[in-house]
């Protein structure tokens, strides 16, 4: 690894902990299109990689949040914890699928639930609080 | 407004149990943010906030931290099943955690005060953004 590439990767990971911090996503639908178009691993790699930097990030938000009396840790964790049998069947599905697949399916789902999202929000705010 | 000063957040949160919802919706939402998170190496956040917002009614930054907490143990099923095919980075991972954890500081304390439906409308134009890169790419 160049020192370029450290740099880059740190500094990418500063832009993507604050988005998911900010938005409570954990940071790697920002973290996997930039490795594979940046750092130039494949699909699989950036998806795995992702996974392994968005860990730590999720533990560090969700100390912060704790602190500040937003959300309840007894509900997120049963929550993740009811979603372990998902995440072992969605990787082994990833890892059976071919990448070019992957990466469509991606797109179409981010885009319609990002207008939905972007719909409500700004239905709300022109409503008032 | 006058005693702000000794106001643990200007903007307080909703509580939040267990208790409100039934467990197939609870198991439900863990599950789809499961399923997503492994097939696309997110943390599932990006499927889990929309349906606690819009289906179980959870307040948008509630919604937000409860999604960060279940990404912990989410992410480490996935890890695992990736790792042991052998596709982790792990040295690549470790440059992008150094960045990713002083800027989740910055991201979480900024959640903790902002307006609700502010964050929602700018995390659906995040999103679509995303999606358009997606399929920008070579």
């Amino acid at each position: 690894m160049t020192v370029w590439l450290l740099a880059g990767l740190v500094t990418f990971g500063v832009v993507a902990g604050a988005g998911a911090g900010l938005l409570g996503i954990g940071g790697g639908t920002l973290i996997v299109p930039f490795l594979v178009l940046s750092v130039g691993l494949t699909q699989h790699a950036a998806q795995a990689t992702s996974l392994l930097a968005v860990l730590p990030t999720a533990i560090v938000a969700t100390v912060i949040l704790q602190r500040r009396g937003v959300g309840d840790l007894r509900f997120s964790l049963v929550v993740g914890c009811l979603g372990i049998a998902g995440a072992i069947a969605g990787s082994a599905l990833a890892l059976a699928l071919p990448e070019d697949v992957l990466r469509v399916a991606f797109a179409v789902f981010l885009a319609a639930i990002g207008l939905r999202m972007a719909r409500d929000g700004r239905r709300a705010m022109r409503a008032g609080p | 407004m006058a005693n702000g000063s000794t106001l643990p957040s200007p903007n307080p949160a909703p509580s939040l149990s267990l208790r409100d919802f039934s467990i197939a919706r609870i198991t439900a939402v863990g599950v789809l943010g499961g399923v997503l998170s492994g097939l696309l190496g997110v943390g599932g956040g990006v499927i889990m906030v929309p349906l606690l917002v819009l289906w179980l009614g959870i307040d948008q930054r509630v919604a937000h931290a409860a999604s960060l907490g279940a990404i912990i143990p989410i992410s480490v099923a996935g890890i695992a099943t990736y790792g042991a095919a052998g596709e982790v980075d792990v040295a690549v991972a470790a440059a992008l955690i150094v960045g990713a954890i002083a800027g989740a500081r910055l991201g979480a304390i900024a959640l903790a005060g902002i307006d609700p439906h502010r964050l929602q409308a700018v995390f659906g134009v995040f999103l679509v953004l995303v999606a358009a890169s997606m399929v920008a790419l070579p």
